[in-house]
């Protein structure tokens, strides 16, 4: 495979390349920022402070990346309503069945030693 | 005309392209899916937690070279979409090679440390722990497999000189979605079943 099997696209709108190259330097920031979160959580793991303030701060990072990944990387912040309400709908259920279970198979509600006994 | 052809540049029209609709709702889908696998492992997590120390055989360095390389390839396969809708093949080409070899490199990661995990005596049949834990990352490992088989095809495909800037900077992106995806799961996997378990005092 060489560069003669190259078969150039047709060339997009100027305005369109303008948009584009504009989103590159976002992406671009973006990844630097995430590789920082990443460094900072790894961190922040072995610092002396309060195990809540840890688990609060880290909640929050692994957040922050979830959402800029889908928003700038996944283009969704581009895109239509819908898109988002689809994604956000999967979502929804996906952190209600979390918080459902959480709450059902709390280790008040449930005989964990009769459980292990069975 | 078309959906495909209303939505020419990705982005700009007011027809939603159907494939593109269709990732979404299953990336909405898989959502839950892991929701479930992540939510079961964290309750019985809660449940068991005299069942097994994790740290025992937990390596967090490795693990966050990972997590590093797979949002890298996060950012390269953005990239790569970028390239396909400015219709330049070659940045195309280049960045999904990149992002198959750090998706290798992650899948290689993983496969260590199972090897690891296996050789200290954690398998998928020796406690809770072990059947949570192999069955969610075991899911999102195939899922990984997955998207590098499907980057090597669209990679393969664009030789073939059967790419047009309309349909495959749709293909690219829907592919992209995907990727997407995977590095976003693990992002909430290596926060809620990783870092948690060195958080001291908390369980």
């Amino acid at each position: 495979m060489t560069d003669t099997d190259y078969t150039p696209l047709p060339v997009a709108p100027d305005s369109h390349k303008d948009t584009e190259t504009e989103r590159y330097h976002t992406f671009v920031n973006l990844a630097l920022i995430l590789a920082a979160i990443t460094g900072i959580e790894l961190v922040l793991v072995y610092m002396p402070f309060h195990p809540i303030f840890i688990f609060t701060s880290l909640l929050a990072l692994s957040l922050f990346k979830f959402v800029a990944v889908v928003a700038w990387f996944m283009h969704l912040i581009y895109d239509k309503l819908i898109l988002t309400l689809a994604f956000g709908t999967g979502m929804v259920i996906a952190t209600g069945t979390f918080v459902a279970l959480g709450f059902l198979l709390s280790s008040n509600w449930v005989d964990v030693d009769a459980i292990t006994q069975f | 005309m078309s959906d495909t052809e209303h939505q020419e540049d990705g982005h700009g029209s007011l027809v939603i392209n159907n494939k593109k609709l269709l990732m979404w709702l299953f990336l909405g889908s898989d959502c839950m899916f892991f929701g479930t696998l992540i939510s079961t492992h964290l309750i019985y997590r809660k449940l068991y937690p005299e069942s097994y120390d994790p740290l025992l055989v937990f390596d967090l360095e490795l693990t966050s070279f990972s997590t590093f390389i797979l949002l890298m390839s996060s950012f390269l396969m953005a990239l790569a979409v970028s390239a396909m809708h400015k219709g330049e093949l070659k940045s195309f080409r280049r960045n999904t090679i990149g992002v198959i070899f750090f998706g290798l490199i992650f899948l290689a990661c993983q496969v260590y440390e199972f090897a690891h995990f296996t050789n200290e005596g954690l398998t998928l049949s020796t406690n809770t722990f072990g059947s949570t834990f192999y069955m969610m990352t075991g899911t999102h490992g195939v899922h990984v497999a997955i998207g590098v088989f499907w980057l090597i095809c669209l990679y393969f495909y664009s030789y073939t000189g059967k790419m047009n800037a309309h349909e495959s900077a749709i293909d690219v992106e829907v592919a992209g979605l995907y990727w997407h995806f995977v590095d976003i799961v693990w992002i909430i996997i290596f926060t809620a079943v990783y870092l948690i378990e060195y958080i001291p005092g908390l369980h």
